[in-house]
C-alpha cells in the first residue's frame, strides 16, 4: 500500500479525479487543493469499497509508546476517525485524546509534503533520488573518514520492531545504537521498577487493591502507559462497593490527584521523608517537619496502609530524589506483600523497553558541543524544544557538521537540519509493537500518503541498498515484505491477523544501549533561590509538547485548569493574595536557568508556597508567507511548529536547570525553587470555566457508600411500610443527608410546580415521550397514527435513546470531547487567524481569542467543579472535592429548547431525540437561552467555509471530515445529536441484514472513546441493553430534575471513600 | 372633530387645569393655524443638516449590516451563553418607544383627554417609525437574516409551518399588525390635513399628490360623520394592540425558564415602561420642535405638565414593577433567581441595575414638583435620562440573566462590541431619517383637530359686538 508514491506517479486521488473529469491534463502529483465539485461514482469499486459504508482497518497508535490498538476509519480511501481497537486487550476499544489526534498529524497542514535540503542556507525541496543520493554519499563519507562510530541518532521512543531493525541499520555502517529518548517518560519509577521487580514496567492491578497511595505517580495524566492505567483505575472505582480508597501525596493536586479521595499536601521533595517514615527509619515528628503536614495526618496514612487488605503504593516524581524515592516505595510494596498482587512484575508491559534516560542525551549533546559528532540523525524526538537550555542542544547541533531529520512535521530541531526526509505518518506506514509480552500489535497504512513522503525504515533499506557492501545483506524489497518475512506463519497468517490487529507473536527485539553514561549533572538539593516551590508538570494532553500543532489538543481544556490556547501559573489564592495578585495578572517567574512571563489561574489544589507551570506550548512557529516562484507552495507555510502553535504559551523547559535525578539520569522537573514578581499587568485567561462552583445545584453530585447503604436500607424500609409506595429519588437524597442534595436546596420545594410533576424515579424515561411534532395542535386521530405512535409501523416510539454517566467513573480526561469533534466535524476555533474583528478591519489575532469570548464548540464539555475549601484565600484546605461532570445535550423528553424555535428547527423525533435540523434553522438562538444546560452552540463565523479566514480545516485537514455528518455553516445552531448517524447507521444495517437492532451493538463516539468506560448508551425502553439496567442504578440522578425537562442523560452519582467507609 | 374639548371660555386661571381642557389660548384664527403649522413643512439649512446627520448614522448601520451578514454574527459582543445582546435590547426599546403614539393617538382619544390634541401627531409618527426601526433588529439579530421568511406562515411545498408555540412567532404577528394599525391610523388623522395642503398649495404635482393622498376630502358634514366614526373604530381597535403588543414582546422572555426571565409580571410591568420610555422619546422630539419651528403656543407648557404626570405615574409603575421582582425573588425561595437580583444590584451587574433604578426610579420622581413638571429644559434632559435608563432596563433583562443562569460552569460576562454600538447608532439614524423627511412632508401638529379648539372667528366677532 505505501510503496512508492514519488514524484511521477499518479496517487489515487488524482485518479479519480481524472476519472472524473476524463483529462490527463488534470493529472498532476502531489495534494490538490481544488475543491471536487462533481460527485462521479466510480466506474469499477475498488476492492471491498461500498461508496458511503466505511472500512476499518486494524493498527496501532503511535503516539505514544503505549502502542494500544486502534481502528481505524475509512471511507473512499480516507481516514475519518480513529477508535480503540476491542480485540486488543491493552485498551479494550479505548483511546485517549493524543491518540484520537493522530488524524491531525496525519493531515497536518504544515507538514512537509516533500523532501527537503538546505541549499543556500534554507530548506527546500528536494526530489526523493536526490535526497536519498545526499543520504547516501555522506553516509559514505562519514565511514571512509572513521567517524562513524560518533554519529547520533536520536529516535523518539517507540516499541516494536523498528528499533531494533534501526539498531542493526547503524550497526551495519559502524554506527552506535541509537538514542531511544522520551521527554514524556516516568524515568524515576522505570529506574525504581528495574531495581525492584526487574522489568521496566509491572502491571499495576487497582482493582486488586484496597487503597491506592500515590506518591506523585500521575497515572491519570500520561504518567506510565495512560489508557491502560485509566480503564484499570476506572474499573476498579465503578465497583463502588469495594472500590479502593485512593491518596494522593504531592504538592499539587494534578488530575490523578483531584481524583484521588484525599490529598496529602507535602512539600516538594519531601516524598521522601514520608516513605521513609513509613518504612519505619524517620520519626514521624522528622517527616511531619520535612513534609509540611500534620503528624496525625501521617500517622492516619500509616495506619490506613496497615489496615488495608490490600494496598497499591505507586511513586512517579520528576524530582532529584524521585528514583530514591520510587524505589523506598517500591520495596514497602514488597514488605506489604503487594507484589504479585496489585503489583505484578510477571506480566510486564513493553511500553519502556529499550528507552534510554535523558542523561545520554545530555551526553550525546556534550559530545555534540566538543565538535566530535559528525552525523546527526533524528527522528520524531525534538530535543531543541524539550530539551533545558543548559544542556546547549541547538549550540551543539550547530557544530554537527550534517543533520538528518526524518521527522514528518517542522518543528524546532528538524528546521536546523541539512536534510529532511520526511516519514510516513503512523496512519500511513506499517510496523508492530509488542505492548505486553507474546501479544503483537500489527500497524498497517489506513490511507495512501497524503504527502510526498517515504517510511523511515523503507529509506533505510533504499540507502542501504545503494551501498554496495550492504546491498547484498538488504534484500528485502520494503519494511513490510521483512515484517511479513519474520510473521509466524508468513503472509496468509499475517493477512489473516491483520484485519484483528492483533496477533500473537513477538516484534524483534533490541538489545539496548549499555548503561553507564547516567546523570550528567546530578544535584541532591533544591536548585536557586526564590519564595516559591517550582513544579513543572507535563500536561495530560499536549504531553511536554507533541501535540502543540494539533487543534483539538490545543482546544482542549486542560483538564485541571481548563485553560486552552495558553500557558499559566498555578498558584494557591493565599499566595496570591500575599503576592497582590488576582486570576489573569502577569507575573515573572524566574529561575536559575531562565525566566518567563505568565498569568496567574488562581488553583485550590496547590500548596501555598508551591506553583506550577505546565509543559506542552511555548514552540516557535511564525508565518513564513513566501511563495515559489510558480506560485505553489513549496516552502512550509509557518515555520517553527506550524501554524497551531503560532503564539501559543510558553515553554516551560526554559525554567528547567537541567540538573539531573542521580539514580536514573532523568532531568529533575520539581525541585527547583522560583522568584515570583508581579508585572502589574493583566491579561484574559482564556478558560471554558464559568464558575468553579455548582452552587449546590446538584449537577455533579456525590455520595459516600454510608450514605448509599443508608438510603437502600431506608428505601427497602419504607417500601416495606407503605406497601410499594413510590419512594421519590429526593427522598433517597434526603436520606444521605448531604449538603448538595439536589432540588430542595436550591429549588424550593418541587411540589411548588404547577402541574404537579410526576416524582417518581426517573420519570423521564418511563414516561411517554412528550410530545409529538405537532404538539398540542395535533388531532387524537393524527397522534394515534402518526409516528409518534407506538403502533406506527416505523416502530421508532417504541424506542427511547438515552446515556448514562458514571461519574465514579469519570476522571475527566477529557478522551469524549476529542472523540466528539473527530466524529462530528467540530470546528476549532482558537487559531490566530480566527478571532474576531476589533474594529472593520482589525482583526483579535490573539489565539484562543474565540475561547476568551466563550465560543468554543465542544458539543460535550467536561465541567470541573470544586466543592469545599470555599475560605481558600485565607485558609489553605487540602480536603476538597472534585466533581467532573461531562456535560452535552440531555436529550430533554420535555425540551424547552423545542418550543421556542420559531421555525421547527429543533424538534423531538418519536425516538428521544432532541434533534436539531441545521437546514431550518435561522440563527434566532432562543433555544439556548431556554437550554438550561447551555449545551447549544452557535457558528458565530463560517467555520466550515473554505476561504475564510475563520476556516477551521485548511487543506489537507477537510480530508477528516465524517461525510455522515454535515459541516455547519454560519448562523447555524448546533449540537449534540447523541451520534444520530450513528444510530440511523445501525438501523440501516439491521434492516439490510433483515434482524433487529441488537442491544449495546453500537454506540456513541464519545462513550466509544472513552478510556474510563464511563458513559453508556442506549435504548433505555429495552431492557435487554445496558443502559436500561444502569438508568434504574441506586446512584442514577437526572441534572435539574426540578425543571420537569426529562432529560435522556442520566448520571450516576460519584462515590467518595471516605476513611469511615 | 376628534375630541370633545371646548372652545375656550375666558381667561385660564391656574397653570394645573385639567388635562381634557387643555387649551392653546394663544391660537385665535383658522388662518393662524394653517399658516403656522404649514410653515414647519418649509425645508431650512438646518433641517438638511440634520437630515445629513441622520442618514450618515444610517448608513453606519447600513455597511455594519452589510459587513455582518457577510462574515457572521462573530463580530457582535455576543459570549456564549449570552445569545441575545444588543439586537434584541434595542428591538425591545423601539418597540416601547412605539407605544407612546398609540397610547395617545388612541387611547387617550377614548379618554377625550384634551392635551393629545396637539401632541399625538408627533407621537403617532414616531410609533410608525420606531416600531419600522425595531422591526429590522430581529433580522439583524438572527444567523441567517436572508432566511427571516420561514416565520412567516406561507403555504409551501415542503408543507413546513412555522412553531405556533414559539413566542418569536408571536412577536412576528404582533409587531406586524401594530405596524400596520398604527399606519392607517396616522394616515387616516392625516386625510383632512393632506385636504388643507392641497388647498394651500401652487405647484401642481405636489398638489396632485396631497390630492390623491387627501382621498378627495372635501370637508363635508357626511364625511366628517364617517371619519369620526372610522377613527373611533379605529382607536378602539389599536387600544388592545397597545397593551397586547408589548406584552407578546414580554412573553419572548416570560415564556422562557431563563431566571430572571420567568415572571408572570413582565406584561403588565413591559407595558408601564414602554408607555414611559415613549412618553420620554415624545418629550426628546417634540421639545426641541416646539422651540425650532415656533410652536410654543400649540405644545404649551400646560400640555408637558400633563404629558410629565403620565410620565410619573408610569415611572412609578415600572419602579414597583422592579421591587416586586426582587420581592417575589425573595418570597419565591428559588436560589438562582435570587443570586440573578443579587447579581443585578450588587454582583457583577451592579452598574447596569443602578443605572436602571436611578434612571427610571429616582430621577423621574423629579417630576412631583410642578416647576419641574413645566421646565422645557429639565423634562428635555429627563427624557434623555429616561431613554437611557429604559434601555438598560432591557439590558438589565436580557444580558445579567442569560450570563448568569442554571449552570454555573457557562456563567460569563458580556460587553457589546463596535457592530453592535453601529447597529444602535444606526437605528437612531434610520428612525430619525424618516421622522425628519416625515415633518417635512405632513404637518407635525393634527391642523384640522387644533381648529377645534380655535374658537370659530365669527363667535368671537359676535361677541364682540353683543
Amino acid at each position: 500500500m505505501s510503496t512508492e508514491s514519488g514524484a511521477t506517479g499518479v496517487k489515487r486521488r488524482d485518479f479519480l479525479k481524472i476519472l472524473g473529469v476524463t483529462s490527463a491534463a488534470t493529472a498532476v502529483t502531489g495534494c490538490n487543493t481544488d475543491h471536487v465539485r462533481k460527485l462521479i461514482p466510480y466506474v469499477s469499486n475498488p476492492d471491498n469499497t461500498v461508496p458511503g459504508v466505511s472500512n476499518y482497518f486494524a493498527s496501532t497508535c503511535r503516539e505514544c509508546a503505549t502502542s494500544c490498538g486502534i481502528l481505524v476509519e475509512t471511507r473512499d480511501g480516507r481516514a475519518l476517525k480513529i477508535e480503540g481497537n476491542p480485540n486488543a486487550e491493552l485498551n479494550r476499544g479505548a483511546l485517549c485524546a493524543k491518540g484520537q489526534s493522530a488524524l491531525q498529524g496525519l493531515y497536518n497542514p504544515d507538514r512537509f509534503r516533500q523532501p527537503m535540503a538546505r541549499k543556500n542556507g534554507q530548506l527546500t525541496a528536494v526530489t526523493w533520488d536526490e535526497a536519498l543520493q545526499t543520504l547516501a554519499t555522506k553516509l559514505g563519507e562519514v565511514r571512509s573518514k572513521g567517524q562513524a562510530s560518533n554519529a547520533v541518532f536520536i529516535n523518539q521512543h517507540e516499541i516494536g520492531s523498528f528499533p531494533a531493525v534501526l539498531d542493526n541499520w547503524l550497526r551495519d555502517y559502524g554506527m552506535p545504537a541509537h538514542l531511544s529518548y522520551d521527554a514524556d517518560a516516568p524515568a524515576s519509577a522505570i529506574a525504581a521498577n528495574k531495581a525492584a521487580y526487574g522489568v521496566a514496567w509491572p502491571t499495576l492491578d487497582f482493582d486488586a487493591a484496597s487503597l491506592i497511595v500515590s506518591f506523585g505517580a500521575d497515572f491519570l495524566d500520561g504518567w506510565g502507559p495512560s489508557v491502560p492505567l485509566q480503564l484499570a483505575w476506572a474499573d476498579a472505582r465503578g465497583k463502588v462497593e469495594g472500590a479502593p480508597r485512593a491518596i494522593y501525596i504531592g504538592a499539587r493536586r494534578s488530575l490523578t490527584g483531584l481524583n484521588a479521595d484525599s490529598w496529602i499536601a507535602c512539600r516538594p521533595g519531601s516524598e521522601l521523608a514520608i516513605i521513609q517514615f513509613l518504612r519505619g527509619s524517620k520519626p514521624v515528628a522528622d517527616a511531619a517537619a520535612a513534609a509540611d503536614v500534620s503528624v496525625a495526618t501521617l500517622e492516619g496514612l500509616k495506619k490506613e496502609i496497615a489496615e488495608a487488605k490490600r494496598s497499591l503504593l505507586l511513586a512517579g516524581g520528576n524530582g532529584v530524589d524521585s528514583t530514591q524515592v520510587a524505589t523506598e516505595v517500591a520495596e514497602y510494596n514488597k514488605s506489604l506483600g503487594n507484589v504479585g498482587i496489585t503489583i505484578k512484575p510477571a506480566s510486564p508491559l513493553g511500553i519502556y523497553e529499550r528507552l534510554d534516560v535523558s542523561a545520554a542525551v545530555f551526553n550525546a549533546a556534550d559530545r555534540m558541543n566538543a565538535g566530535s559528532v559528525p552525523v546527526l540523525f533524528v527522528r520524531g524526538a525534538n530535543p531543541v524544544h524539550t530539551l533545558p537550555k543548559s544542556v546547549k542542544f541547538a549550540e551543539g547541533l550547530a557544530k554537527v557538521a550534517f543533520k538528518v531529520s526524518f521527522t514528518n512535521v517542522p518543528d524546532e530541531t528538524t528546521e536546523l537540519a541539512d536534510l529532511v526526509l520526511p516519514d510516513h505518518h503512523s496512519l500511513e506506514s506499517w510496523g508492530d509493537a509488542e505492548p505486553t509480552a507474546n501479544t503483537l500489535h500489527l500497524q498497517q497504512p489506513a490511507m495512501e500518503p497524503v504527502f510526498n513522503t517515504r517510511a523511515t525504515a523503507d529509506v533505510l533499506i533504499a540507502v542501504a541498498k545503494m551501498d554496495t557492501a550492504l546491498a547484498s545483506k538488504y534484500t528485502m524489497t520494503d519494511y513490510r515484505s521483512w515484517l511479513v518475512s519474520r510473521f509466524p506463519g508468513g503472509q496468509a497468517a499475517q493477512m489473516l491477523a491483520l484485519p484483528k490487529g492483533v496477533a500473537s507473536a513477538s516484534s524483534l527485539r533490541a538489545a539496548g544501549r549499555a548503561a553507564g553514561d547516567l546523570g550528567r549533572k546530578p544535584a541532591a538539593a533544591f536548585a536557586g533561590a526564590g519564595d516559591f516551590h517550582l513544579v513543572i508538570n507535563a500536561s495530560p494532553t499536549l504531553g511536554t509538547g507533541a501535540g502543540a500543532n494539533k487543534p483539538w489538543l490545543v482546544e482542549l481544556p486542560d483538564p485541571v485548569s481548563k485553560i486552552a490556547w495558553q500557558s499559566w501559573v498555578e498558584m494557591h489564592p493565599m499566595a496570591c493574595k500575599k503576592l497582590g495578585v488576582t486570576r489573569g495578572d502577569l507575573v515573572t517567574i524566574e529561575t536559575s536557568a531562565g525566566k518567563v512571563t505568565l498569568p496567574v489561574y488562581n488553583y485550590l489544589g496547590i500548596r501555598p508556597d508551591t506553583i506550577a507551570v505546565s509543559l506542552g506550548l511555548g514552540h516557535k512557529s511564525q508565518s513564513n508567507r513566501k511563495f515559489d516562484a510558480d506560485g505553489d507552495r513549496k516552502v512550509p507555510f509557518y515555520s517553527g511548529y506550524g501554524r497551531y502553535a503560532e503564539g501559543v504559551g510558553i515553554n516551560a523547559v526554559d525554567l528547567v536547570s537541567g540538573d539531573t535525578d542521580a539514580l536514573s539520569g532523568a532531568i529533575a522537573y520539581t525541585s527547583m525553587k522560583a522568584k515570583v514578581t508581579r508585572t502589574g499587568e493583566n491579561i484574559d485567561l482564556i478558560t471554558t470555566e464559568g464558575s468553579a462552583r455548582q452552587h449546590s445545584r446538584g449537577i455533579g453530585q456525590a455520595s459516600t457508600l454510608a450514605a448509599l447503604v443508608a438510603a437502600r436500607t431506608k428505601k427497602e424500609a419504607s417500601h416495606g411500610a407503605t406497601e410499594g409506595a413510590a419512594t421519590t429519588q429526593h427522598d433517597a437524597n434526603a436520606a444521605e443527608g448531604g449538603h448538595e442534595l439536589g432540588p430542595k436546596e436550591w429549588g424550593g420545594n418541587e411540589h411548588a410546580f404547577v402541574g404537579g410533576a410526576p416524582t417518581e424515579f426517573l420519570p423521564g424515561l418511563k414516561s411517554p415521550v412528550a410530545n409529538d411534532a405537532q404538539g398540542d395542535l395535533g388531532t387524537q386521530d393524527s397522534k394515534d397514527k402518526g409516528m409518534y405512535s407506538e403502533k406506527h409501523w416505523s416502530g421508532m416510539a417504541k424506542r427511547r435513546w438515552a446515556m448514562t454517566v458514571d461519574l465514579s467513573r469519570c476522571t475527566g480526561c477529557s478522551a469524549c470531547v476529542t472523540a466528539c469533534y473527530s466524529e462530528n466535524n467540530i470546528p476549532t476555533v482558537g487559531a490566530t487567524w480566527q478571532g474576531r474583528a476589533l474594529s472593520p478591519t482589525v482583526w483579535d489575532t490573539r489565539p484562543g481569542a474565540n475561547i476568551l469570548k466563550g465560543r468554543e464548540m465542544a458539543w460535550i464539555r467536561l465541567e470541573r467543579y470544586f466543592e469545599g475549601a470555599e475560605d481558600s484565600e485565607n485558609v489553605f484546605d487540602p480536603g476538597f472535592d472534585t466533581r467532573f461532570v461531562p456535560m452535552m445535550c440531555q436529550h430533554c423528553g420535555n425540551a424547552p429548547c423545542e418550543p421556542v424555535c420559531p421555525v421547527y428547527a429543533t424538534y423531538h423525533s418519536p425516538d428521544g431525540l432532541n434533534v436539531q435540523v441545521y437546514n431550518r434553522c435561522v440563527g434566532t438562538r432562543y433555544c439556548s437561552n431556554n437550554c438550561p444546560y447551555k449545551v447549544r452552540y452557535y457558528n458565530w463565523f463560517g467555520y466550515g467555509e473554505p476561504g475564510r479566514r475563520q476556516y477551521a480545516f485548511p487543506e489537507p485537514m477537510q480530508m477528516q471530515l465524517n461525510p455522515d455528518v454535515t459541516v455547519r455553516g454560519k448562523g447555524v445552531m448546533e449540537k449534540c445529536t447523541f451520534c444520530v448517524q450513528r444510530i440511523r447507521e445501525a438501523e440501516t444495517r439491521a434492516d439490510l441484514e433483515q434482524r433487529p437492532l441488537q442491544a449495546d451493538e453500537f454506540t456513541t463516539a464519545c462513550a466509544q472513546a472513552c478510556p474510563s468506560k464511563a458513559i453508556t448508551f442506549g435504548d433505555a425502553a429495552d431492557p435487554t441493553w445496558t443502559v436500561a439496567k444502569q438508568v434504574e442504578d441506586e446512584r442514577a440522578y437526572h441534572v435539574f430534575e426540578v425543571l420537569n425537562t426529562y432529560t435522556a442523560v442520566v448520571y450516576l452519582k460519584k462515590i467518595n471513600h471516605t476513611v469511615e467507609a | 372633530m376628534a375630541t370633545t374639548a371646548k372652545p375656550v371660555q375666558g381667561k385660564i386661571k391656574r397653570p394645573n387645569i385639567p388635562s381634557a381642557g387643555i387649551q392653546v389660548p394663544a391660537v385665535s384664527t383658522f388662518e393662524q393655524v394653517d399658516n403656522e403649522i404649514l410653515a414647519t413643512l418649509k425645508p431650512s439649512s438646518k433641517w438638511f443638516m440634520g437630515l445629513g446627520l441622520a442618514i450618515a448614522a444610517m448608513l453606519v448601520g447600513a455597511s455594519a449590516w452589510t459587513y455582518q451578514i457577510y462574515w457572521g454574527l462573530g463580530n457582535a459582543g455576543y459570549v456564549p451563553p449570552v445569545m441575545w445582546g444588543v439586537y434584541i435590547i434595542t428591538f425591545v426599546f423601539w418597540v416601547g418607544i412605539g407605544h407612546a403614539g398609540t397610547l395617545i393617538s388612541a387611547i387617550l382619544y377614548l379618554f377625550r383627554a384634551g392635551f393629545r390634541t396637539t401632541i399625538y401627531r408627533a407621537s403617532e409618527a414616531m410609533t410608525v417609525f420606531a416600531v419600522m426601526t425595531a422591526g429590522l433588529f430581529p433580522i439583524i439579530h438572527i444567523g441567517r437574516p436572508w432566511k427571516f421568511f420561514w416565520l412567516i406562515p406561507y403555504p409551501n411545498w415542503r408543507l413546513l409551518f412555522p412553531q405556533f408555540k414559539s413566542p418569536l412567532l408571536w412577536d412576528v404577528f404582533a409587531i406586524s399588525t401594530y405596524l400596520t394599525i398604527s399606519t392607517t391610523f396616522l394616515y387616516l388623522g392625516l386625510i383632512p390635513d393632506f385636504a388643507v395642503m392641497r388647498d394651500k398649495e401652487t405647484n401642481p404635482i405636489r398638489k396632485r399628490i396631497f390630492a390623491m393622498l387627501s382621498l378627495g376630502w372635501k370637508n363635508t358634514d357626511r364625511e366628517w360623520r364617517h371619519f369620526a366614526k372610522m377613527y373611533m373604530f379605529l382607536a378602539a381597535f389599536s387600544t388592545p394592540l397597545v397593551l397586547s403588543v408589548h406584552s407578546v414582546v414580554s412573553f419572548d422572555f416570560a415564556m422562557a425558564l431563563t431566571p430572571g426571565w420567568h415572571t408572570t409580571i413582565f406584561p403588565p410591568y413591559f407595558v408601564g415602561g414602554a408607555i414611559f420610555s415613549g412618553f420620554a422619546m415624545v418629550w426628546t422630539i417634540l421639545i426641541p420642535i416646539r422651540k425650532w419651528w415656533n410652536l410654543e403656543h400649540y405644545v404649551t407648557l400646560n400640555h408637558l405638565d400633563a404629558t410629565a404626570k403620565v410620565v410619573l405615574f408610569t415611572s412609578i409603575m415600572v419602579g414597583s414593577g422592579y421591587l416586586s421582582e426582587f420581592f417575589i425573588a425573595w418570597y419565591g425561595g428559588n436560589a438562582a433567581e435570587q443570586e440573578y437580583f443579587w447579581n443585578r444590584v450588587f454582583g457583577q451587574w451592579w452598574w447596569a441595575g443602578w443605572i436602571l433604578l436611578l434612571c427610571n426610579m429616582i430621577f423621574p420622581l423629579s417630576l412631583f414638583s410642578q416647576k419641574l413638571r413645566r421646565n422645557p429644559t429639565w423634562l428635555w434632559i429627563l427624557s434623555i435620562i429616561i431613554n437611557i435608563g429604559m434601555w438598560y432596563e432591557r439590558f438589565v433583562i436580557v444580558v445579567p440573566s442569560l450570563s448568569h443562569e442554571f449552570e454555573p460552569w457557562q456563567w460569563t460576562n458580556y460587553s457589546p462590541s463596535w457592530i453592535d454600538m453601529c447597529f444602535l447608532v444606526g437605528s437612531f439614524g434610520w428612525f430619525f431619517m424618516w421622522f425628519l423627511l416625515f415633518i417635512k412632508q405632513m404637518p407635525v401638529i393634527a391642523i384640522a383637530e387644533v381648529k377645534e379648539i380655535v374658537p370659530p372667528k365669527m363667535l368671537n366677532d359676535h361677541g364682540g359686538h353683543h
